[in-house]
């Protein structure tokens, strides 16, 4: 009877930490803000871009002592963003919790797999700009975007294109909308292969794929070591972080167009006034700060502060150019 | 040669600070803790450890989470023998073997050997790395779309060894998870698939989830009458973790064996310990002389797939390492916090941090060696849950699903496709439709159907891409193996006999 007391009761304190390991408390309005703990939602796994973004922010704004209450980031992963986004559509009003979103937000609405979109958030502030890469293998035929786009003139599906993101999400708009202004007709014509989780590097290593569409601080390593061979950058003009400095743009190659991975934080619909001004006042201070730029520095992240009605106008403006895009190759959902 | 062990020499330096093996030592045992806890795995325990790690260096970063990441395989197995529910994903082949062990009353035994096979099984791992670590990762990336493709179907032929009976009911359950597969945002269309406009649904139905609902839901609805009844057997007397002689003649073969085998499918980017572990199982299902004790707790069919799942564990790590590409959640959140502390994984690690990258690699043979220390006392501990009265433990077990389910995806939606696959699992059992072909396919029909079209879409739709390559070739002849062997051993057998 004694060891059976004793099991249980270990497995209590086994019930007792995890409940503490994983077990958050929900803050409630108070009327100075914030008191309560302040939930930062990254929409996807941890380790991946959206997870670094958020936890940098949290980091950063702890460090500097900016915001008194403690920041814990809840990883919320599930269709491109989609799930949290809808999760968010129950917490309308509330002030304590803080997403991070790019692109995906606006292209999950148009591509019809999520039914909300950024206009039910609260946009508080763009923080960031990572740009996109399109990266070969170093024995590949190909030494600039301008070959690609040549050959995909002469036959659209001549050349096969991998990503990480599902059709008609990022990885995937980012090359259409280059191949589109590079005078590629029948885009939808163009072979797109979406891999799972982190494999898309391997892909193309591995001379499976010709050509990958990614971020252009995913592959740093690769590039680094010479393995993978960076054609261009989406930006309106070159990172300068050590090795994406001698990555051209797709301007310099004759294409004349930009694609930037934003990145920003939002928060729930209806979020009160208090709260939004609260973190309009706070990030423009965090974006100020040293250890922001250091950070932006290390992870090869591009400046990029809007205040929050600067930011509702570049996204009104981006989900147009978006919209023309996903109708060229049919996978507007509107 | 020279190279590498002078390396290793610098490396071991690193980790036998004394900072570094308190590390090795947090990490390990809080993998092990959390491992054992059914629903967090690896994942989990990388992600907990991960705001504590922003406050080390590099390398003691590196160092705890890679022992969160094996400890959690060593740790995995304990819930699956004691309580005939798996910790994560790759412990779910120790519960084949493993709980009917613990039934007959050789728990000591099973903890034993599983922390035996794990032991084993990460420490040759970890020396096969540090000398082929990046030959092997240059042999990964030859496995493209179809070569994927290939290996999801010689794990699923794993499915005739798992159907103890009935051909038919294992083809069932086999189609029932891939059917669960196929739920979700389907990624090289961009269209939901049986969504039913329910969002949470679009990731897709995470295995473990199905795992925990079968499983730990599944042992309570089974018990359900014995509480009452009094009738399940309660272990009161117990002995000293450890195998006999007999045990470990049986299991020495079986795990050298599934070592290799882990290794390698863990190295590949997306395949992953769970596959790896029943692989090994299947493989030591085919092989063994006494294929019939398989299931009814046959120790090397628990020796096995424990080797492999930490062999599978340490293989993982060599993507990330030699090309900055994680091959799994745990692996991405490693690298996250790598990424974060100001490092850039990728082949140029090893010669710009070769402290940190060997460092890193010299702590696994302590860590592992710390891990088995760890392990066999908290087994002596751990075993007396076998005493506790079902009226005790099952409220427990259920209590601890539904965290672990919860903190999969922070989810409630999770919860109720939990106890859903708890009612399909309790009606399967009383169909009397075995449950790990289900799991399997539910584990490896995502991708398998996402190479599929991969391969078809880059070759525009030309099959011979999947016999383009000697790798495919080669898992084709041991696809064929596999279903063939165990009935040509059972014709030899009936031959024998009469």
């Amino acid at each position: 009877m004694k060891q059976t007391v004793k099991a249980v009761f270990l497995l209590g304190l086994v019930c007792l930490t995890t409940a503490f390991l994983f077990g958050g408390g929900a803050g409630e309005k108070a009327p100075k803000y914030p008191t309560k703990p302040i939930d930062m939602i990254a929409p996807a796994g941890a380790g991946g871009g959206w997870d670094l973004t958020i936890r940098t922010v949290a980091k950063v704004l702890t460090d500097t002592k900016l915001v008194p209450v403690p920041l814990p980031v809840t990883n919320k992963p599930g269709g491109g963003g989609g799930v949290n986004l809808a999760y968010m559509q129950t917490k309308k009003g509330a002030d304590n919790l803080i997403a991070v979103y790019s692109p995906p937000l606006l292209l999950i609405n148009l591509n019809g797999s999520s039914p909300y979109s950024y206009k039910n958030t609260t946009p508080l502030a763009a923080l960031i700009t990572d740009y996109g890469a399109f990266v070969v293998a170093k024995n590949s035929k190909y030494t600039s975007i301008a070959q690609v786009m040549e050959d995909l003139k002469k036959d659209p599906s001549s050349v096969v294109i991998g990503g990480t993101s599902a059709v008609g999400s990022m990885d995937h708009i980012q090359f259409l909308i280059m191949a589109r202004a590079a005078g590629v007709k029948d885009l939808k014509k163009i072979k797109y292969v979406s891999f799972q989780e982190g494999s898309g590097p391997a892909q193309v290593l591995g001379g499976h794929i010709h050509l990958l569409s990614t971020g252009l601080s995913d592959v740093r390593g690769l590039l680094q070591s010479g393995d993978l061979r960076g054609l261009a950058q989406t930006g309106p003009e070159r990172v300068t972080t050590d090795v994406l400095k001698d990555i051209p743009t797709c301007k310099e190659q004759g294409i004349n167009e930009v694609f930037r991975n934003w990145r920003g934080l939002f928060g729930p619909p209806e979020m009160p006034e208090y709260a939004v001004n609260y973190w309009r006042k706070t990030l423009a201070e965090m974006v100020k700060t040293p250890e922001w730029d250091a950070a932006c520095k290390q992870n090869g992240w591009t400046k990029n502060y809007m205040d929050a009605p600067d930011f509702m106008a570049f996204l009104d403006k981006t989900n147009e150019d978006y919209k023309a895009v996903l109708g060229e190759i049919g996978m507007l959902k509107q | 040669m020279d190279v590498i062990l002078s390396n290793l020499s610098l490396g071991l330096q690193v980790a036998l600070q004394p900072i570094n093996i308190f590390w090795v030592t947090l990490g390990g045992l809080l993998g092990t803790v959390i491992g054992m806890l059914p629903g967090l795995g690896p994942a989990t325990g990388v992600a907990v450890l991960l705001p504590l790690t922003f406050t080390m260096g590099p390398v003691g970063a590196l160092i705890t989470m890679a022992g969160g990441y094996y400890g959690a395989m060593f740790g995995g197995s304990r819930s699956s023998i004691l309580i005939n529910t798996p910790g994560d994903g790759a412990a779910i082949a120790a519960t084949f073997d493993g709980y009917p062990l613990a039934m007959k009353g050789r728990a000591e035994a099973a903890l034993a050997i599983s922390a035996i096979a794990s032991f084993i099984g990460g420490m040759i791992s970890t020396i096969v790395m540090i000398f082929t670590a990046v030959p092997v990762a240059r042999l990964a990336i030859k496995f493209g779309p179809a070569e994927y493709f290939l290996l999801m179907v010689f794990a699923l032929s794993a499915t005739a060894a798992m159907s103890k009976t009935n051909v038919v009911k294992g083809f069932i359950s086999l189609f029932l998870g891939l059917m669960v597969s196929t739920v979700g945002l389907d990624a090289q269309s961009g269209v939901s698939r049986f969504t039913f406009g329910i969002l949470e649904l679009q990731g897709g139905i995470d295995f473990l989830i199905i795992i925990l609902g079968i499983y730990a839901l599944g042992e309570v609805f089974k018990s359900f009458r014995m509480i009452h009844e009094g009738t399940r057997k309660v272990q009161t007397k117990f002995g000293p973790i450890w195998i006999t002689k007999e045990d470990w003649k049986r299991s020495w073969l079986p795990i050298l064996r599934s070592t290799p085998l882990g290794f390698f499918v863990g190295v590949l980017p997306g395949a992953g310990g769970t596959m790896a572990a029943l692989m090994a199982y299947n493989n030591e299902k085919n092989l063994s002389k006494h294929p019939e004790e398989f299931g009814k707790g046959a120790i090397e069919g628990l020796a096995a797939p424990e080797a492999a799942n930490n062999a599978a564990s340490v293989g993982a790590l060599i993507p990330m390492m030699t090309l900055g590409i994680p091959g799994s959640g745990t692996t991405a959140v490693m690298m996250g916090a790598l990424l974060m502390l100001g490092l850039q994984p990728g082949p140029l690690l090893f010669e710009k941090h070769p402290d940190i990258a060997w460092g890193m690699i010299a702590s696994m043979i302590i860590g592992n060696v710390i891990c088995i220390i760890i392990n066999m006392p908290l087994a002596k501990m751990l075993v007396r849950v076998l005493a506790v009265p079902a009226r005790y433990l099952f409220p427990i077990v259920l209590g601890l699903a539904f965290i672990g389910t919860y903190a999969i995806n922070n989810m409630v939606t999770d919860l109720f496709i939990m106890i859903i696959f708890g009612l399909i699992g309790l009606f399967m059992e009383k169909a009397d439709i075995p449950t790990s072909p289900m799991i399997l396919a539910g584990i490896v029909g995502g991708m398998m159907e996402q190479s599929f079209r991969q391969a078809r879409l880059i070759s525009g739709g030309d099959w011979s891409i999947f016999w383009g390559s000697p790798i495919c070739v080669t898992l084709i002849l041991l696809t064929i193996a596999s279903i063939v062997w165990p009935i040509v051993k059972e014709l030899k057998r009936k031959k024998g006999t009469g």
